[in-house]
């Protein structure tokens, strides 16, 4: 079989593709250049409202430059559109978008129902007023879509862990084969993105990662802004000695080399000795502790509405605590295997823990910021002179006000984690050396990059895209929060 | 006052119309305003909040903003129309010949850059003089503007001064190119009052000095009486009326501003006899005028189809100089017809003493380092020996400028801070030592307080009702949702609330609409105390009537005692029964109302008096303008705390003012009328009245 070029049937495209960008580029420097020289038009206001800008040569490039970028952007759709309809007989783009096609789906169902209803959706529904916030959550949710469908096994064209020795290394489109046997009966013919290595699909193991990061980051990141907010409220709130110590703590641990702790919690002697676990179980207690009192301090008042609700928040949450850090023959071995729900992997949950901990001495301080400054407000005051409980003010009367902030911090540390998982699989911490995680996979592409630079560059550029998503959703979020 | 002099005028606006441009729609801010301001002269401009005189002043500057635009009309600059200049000649009269004076001083003044600098940078940019002749000149406007040493003022930092020094830095700043013309918007809103009284009558003096003309924006007309020759009224984008101050005030030709000084508390309004009414309905949104006159659906004269038929224009008043209305039936209207009065009301009867506070001492210490103790600790008193009590249904008006203390008190009233030395009885029962933890949700409940910032005083995300049903959970009322559901909207009845505002969020609400609720809020639990913190001092005019009626209508219902804390003297004479006048941390003088409004005074309230613009041409004032600041509580006078800057402090012998605290001297039938004062019995008695009203 001959191996596959990039676009296959659609590459008449191509020429426009490169003859569009071209001009844009070209444009774009032209704007550039002129928007020194020459004066912008003038705008004048009519009787009836309307406002209108007289056209000039700047104006006119604005335009050619806009009707280019639509061009291009049009092209790029059309290869993708193209590719989805004509499969691998579209070269490797085509390949790709066949295999992407239920992520397309979800997400255009996705931003369109968003799109229709988005003056009913709060932030959310704001969010689509922003080109930028828009472009960010479709690039995040691309990924959470391609994880979610992968875990089907909808999209992986072959086993990520799979190895075939004749596929070594070898570039993108080549056809698949086997150095012993023959190539199972309806399987993938092709590697999109070549081979790795080891002889694994490049393309299956870029997707695979995706779920890797999709599970770790955003809950880590939920876990550190539990410690945080739990920890940070009353610091802030009742400042002193409290405000003193935890302020103290949290800037030892920021001070603390983070590369240096990953090594200390991953080596196998402190591993031994149950250090992660208990942190682990000390980590994990303040998101019960977290809901146990953000539930209490708000129905204190209808006991008869709160026992019950409160018993059954226990209850689960506590349940999926022990399952949570229980482990056969661990450090902690509380929970008889009957009612263990669930086993994490070791290697796994050191990553989270480390990550939850590095995090949330930031987390802190940033809610310990906004908290002192919510606090001085008449309301806070209001609910003082009613009697109300500090929690119900920290979490009820203050935290719901400091959302906005922490929202976009909350994008932004997404992205963050997202680095430092790559950080730890690069060196080779925590997840076990096999794992399509990003971080693995460009540490292993790294050896070879000068002469095989795609086993690296696919997950270097889904990471990049991902913690981009997610920059741009943050900057979104926060342009859209500060109109209102 | 004006005479028309055949000089051209510094400014003239003829039919200016500026819009705001959103993504929705044009906003339009201001509509066809025309104003005049010739050399010399002083123009107010007065109006609500959101009726686009800032923008006026920002339009006039060329100072618009991105979406911002001028779309109609011309602003022309000693003749010369401000449209066709370059920004260069635009930015070359900036500062130079019109010169800008915001609202809040701290934001105006580069925190990072000595004040001498910030000044001699004014001449150094427009005139290119040489430094030291700059700094001369700085010196010079440092003293006009009657700043104490202006050497080490030219080396201090922004945060250095105090709030009423900033602002005469940037008064100074704006005179130290002696431009022609003076903006100065809301200048003195954030200060104190007697402050405030000190810095217009600068404004007034230099004004006078260098022969500027001003354009003076202000919410308050009796600040506006009180600096301007001429007055602008405007309303909703609009100028509804323009005048001299005379023809404004007293033969006014517009319903609004008929309206709007039946809605200020002038004296000889009464909350019993002659209570204020309240302009009816809401400011219109600016995409929502409706169509024809803007004032009419709030308008008593209105008549449909013609008043709603076609855009007014503005009429020649004919009988007095340059005054002008924007009504169709300015002539058809009774303009003498007086309706203040008209629903008079019973004066409650006053009950029982349900609170009592005795010699309550509250001290906070403020240690210098907290890392290592024992080096010294430093005490602030922020409440120095507070005695007096309130009885049911009754009014108690707390008077007294930042840092008096007033805020510490009610703290301590509410069990947020523990007294130090005292007591405070509440039926009998000592509360001075409980903080609000221990004390009962009866107690919690009896003792309620109303904000005085409405933007700051409803949680922002949590619905209105959800926050009332909240206050109603913690006290403990209704047993089930759905009763409390009930009750909250009761609560929304009382505070004359559509009961459709329980689902909404506070953002959608007005600024008095807010205060409702706050109102309606405090009350959930029946309160028998209210302690009201300038429940209407951030609402604009038209607003604050109605809220404070609807708190004296609560009142005589609910027999609340109310303990009302205020600087606005007007609206402490309108509805309290009696005053307490603190200052750093003492009460000054204490008694009913009309004693305290009357000599014998003591000085600090007798110079309050002076202090308080009063919108009505026929209040004469005795002028009284207190030197300096209000001392830090930090760090206070020896003896009587107002001493330094008393004006009678020299008919005291043996400076004993400097030694001791003075005892209260009791006047009146039952003592009751308290002054804390050195001064004789006969010095005291024989005082002139600050305010004197002529008879007409």
């Amino acid at each position: 079989m001959e191996p596959l070029t990039w676009t296959g049937a659609l590459s008449p495209l191509l020429p426009v593709l490169w003859t569009a960008a071209a001009a844009l580029l070209i444009l774009s420097v032209l704007r550039l250049v002129c928007g020194f020289v020459l004066a912008p038009g003038e705008a004048t206001t009519h009787a009836d409202g309307t406002l209108s800008v007289t056209r000039g040569p700047l104006e006119l490039i604005d335009t050619a430059a806009l009707w280019t970028l639509c061009a291009t952007l049009a092209v790029l759709g059309g290869l993708l559109v193209g590719g989805a309809a004509l499969g691998h007989g579209a070269g490797i783009v085509g390949g790709m978008s066949r295999q992407l096609v239920p992520v397309w789906l979800a997400l255009a169902l996705m931003l369109g129902l968003s799109y229709a209803f988005r003056r009913r959706l709060g932030l959310y529904g704001k969010l689509f007023d922003s080109t930028i916030g828009v472009s960010g959550f479709a690039l995040v949710m691309f990924w959470v879509f391609a994880a979610l469908f992968v875990s089907f096994d909808l999209i992986a064209t072959h086993d990520p862990l799979a190895q075939s020795a004749a596929m070594k290394n070898e570039p993108p489109g080549t056809p698949y084969t086997r150095m012993i046997g023959e190539v199972a009966e309806g399987s993938y013919p092709y590697f999109l993105l070549g081979g790795d290595n080891l002889g694994r699909d490049v393309f299956s193991r870029m997707i695979a990662g995706a779920l890797v990061v999709v599970q770790i980051a955003p809950l880590a990141t939920a876990f550190a802004f539990m410690v945080g907010i739990t920890l940070g409220l009353p610091a802030a709130y009742h400042g002193g000695r409290l405000d003193t110590v935890l302020t103290f703590l949290a800037n030892l641990i920021l001070a603390f080399p983070v590369i240096l702790l990953f090594y200390l919690l991953v080596t196998p002697e402190i591993v031994a000795t149950g250090i992660p676990s208990y942190m682990a179980a000390v980590m994990f207690v303040f998101p019960i502790a977290f809901f146990t009192i953000l539930l209490n301090s708000r129905f204190h008042t209808r006991p008869r509405l709160r026992t019950p609700l409160l018993i059954g928040v226990v209850a689960v949450l506590g349940w999926l605590y022990l399952s949570l850090i229980s482990e056969r023959f661990g450090a902690i071995d509380i929970l008889p295997p009957s009612l263990d729900l669930f086993d994490i992997p070791g290697g796994i949950l050191v990553v989270f823990v480390s990550v939850v901990f590095v995090n949330s001495p930031t987390v802190f301080r940033i809610v310990r910021g906004l908290a002192l400054d919510t606090r001085t407000r008449d309301y806070v005051a209001a609910a003082q002179t009613r009697g109300e409980g500090a929690w119900y003010i920290m979490l009820w009367e203050i935290l719901p006000n400091a959302r906005g902030p922490l929202i976009v911090d909350f994008c932004l540390r997404v992205g963050y984690t997202t680095i430092l998982l790559g950080t730890l699989g690069f060196f080779g911490l925590g997840l076990p050396p096999e794992s399509p995680d990003w971080g693995s996979t460009i540490n292993d592409g790294r050896r070879l990059l000068a002469i095989y630079p795609h086993p690296a560059l696919a997950p270097a550029l889904a990471l990049l895209s991902l913690v981009l998503g997610l920059n741009l959703l943050a900057d979104g979020l926060r342009e859209e929060s500060l109109r209102d | 006052m004006t005479d028309p002099t055949p000089e051209p005028p510094i400014l003239e606006i003829e039919n200016l119309s500026i819009s705001f441009f959103t993504r929705l729609r044009e906003i339009p801010a201001v509509m066809d305003f025309s104003c005049t301001v010739r050399p010399g002269e002083a123009m107010g401009l007065v109006g609500e909040s959101g009726c686009g005189k800032s923008t006026v002043a920002l339009g006039v500057m060329r100072d618009l903003g991105a979406n911002g635009r001028i779309t109609g009309g011309r602003v022309k600059f000693k003749g010369r129309d401000m449209a066709e200049m370059s920004d260069a000649e635009l930015r070359a009269l900036r500062g130079r010949e019109i010169a800008m004076i915001y609202q809040e001083p701290m934001a105006s003044l580069n925190p990072a850059m000595r004040v001498g600098r910030q000044l001699m940078e004014v001449p150094l940019i427009h005139e290119k003089i040489s430094k030291n002749k700059a700094h001369a000149r700085a010196l010079e406007v440092l003293h006009d503007v009657k700043l104490p040493d202006p050497e080490r003022i030219m080396k201090a930092y922004p945060h250095q001064l105090s709030g009423g020094q900033q602002q005469r830095i940037v008064i100074a700043m704006a005179l130290m190119s002696k431009p022609s013309l003076l903006i100065l918007d809301e200048p003195t809103t954030a200060l104190d009052v007697t402050v405030e009284a000190a810095v217009v009558d600068l404004v007034k003096d230099l004004g006078r000095k260098y022969g500027t003309s001003m354009l003076f924006i202000s919410h308050n007309l009796g600040l506006v009486l009180e600096t301007c020759d001429r007055l602008c009224v405007m309303y909703s984008g609009e100028a509804v009326e323009t005048g001299n101050i005379a023809d404004v005030f007293d033969k006014m030709r517009h319903p609004y501003t008929q309206a709007l000084f039946r809605s200020i508390p002038l004296p000889g309004a009464d909350k019993n006899a002659k209570p204020l009414v309240a302009i009816p309905g809401n400011f219109p949104l600016p995409h929502e005028r409706p169509p024809g006159c803007n004032f009419g659906p709030r308008c008593d004269y209105f008549e449909a189809g013609r008043c709603d038929a076609q855009e007014v224009p503005m009429f020649d008043v004919a009988d007095a100089n340059r005054h002008e209305t924007r009504c169709l039936r300015f002539q058809e209207i009774d303009w003498s017809r007086q309706e203040i009065g008209e629903v008079a009301t019973q004066k409650t009867e006053i009950g029982d003493t349900i609170l009592r506070m005795e010699e309550l001492k509250k001290y906070y210490d403020v240690n210098a380092s907290s890392l290592f103790k024992g080096g010294e600790t430093r005490v602030v008193k922020a409440n120095e020996s507070l005695t007096f009590e309130a009885r049911e249904s009754e009014t108690l008006a707390i008077v007294g400028e930042s840092g008096c203390g007033k805020s510490t008190f009610a703290k301590v009233l509410m069990g947020l801070e523990t007294a130090t030395d005292g007591h405070v009885t509440l039926d009998n029962r000592e509360i001075g030592d409980t903080p609000i933890q221990k004390r009962d949700t009866a107690t919690v409940a009896d003792i309620q307080m109303v904000f005085q910032n409405p933007f700051d005083t409803l949680n922002p995300s949590m619905s209105v009702g959800r926050q009332i049903m909240r206050a109603l959970e913690i006290f403990r009322i209704g047993k089930t949702e759905a009763a409390r559901r009930e009750k909250m909207l009761d609560l929304l009845d009382l505070v004359k609330l559509p009961r459709e505002f329980a689902d909404r969020m506070p953002r959608q609400l007005s600024g008095g609409q807010k205060q409702r609720v706050g109102i309606a809020r405090a009350f959930a639990g029946g309160a028998r105390i209210v302690v009201a913190d300038e429940p209407v001092s951030a609402l604009d005019v038209s607003v604050q009537a109605a809220v404070a009626d609807l708190l004296m209508e609560i009142q005589r219902n609910e027999k609340t005692t109310l303990l009302f804390i205020s600087h606005d003297l007007g609206i402490v004479r309108y509805l309290s029964d009696r005053v307490l006048v603190m200052y750093l941390g003492h009460v000054v003088e204490i008694g009913d109302t009309a004693q305290v409004f009357a000599p014998p005074y003591h000085p600090y309230t007798e110079a309050l008096l002076s202090a308080v613009p009063i919108a009505d041409t026929r209040v004469t004032k005795k002028h009284i303008v207190l030197e300096g600041d209000v001392p830090s509580a930090m760090d206070p006078p020896p003896g009587c705390p107002f001493q330094t800057r008393c004006r009678w402090k020299s008919q005291v012998p043996d400076s004993r003012c400097e030694v001791e605290v003075p005892p209260m001297v009791r006047f009146g039938p039952d003592s009751a009328h308290q002054i804390k004062c050195h001064l004789t019995r006969e010095e005291l008695e024989g005082m002139e009245p600050v305010i004197t009203l002529a008879t007409e």
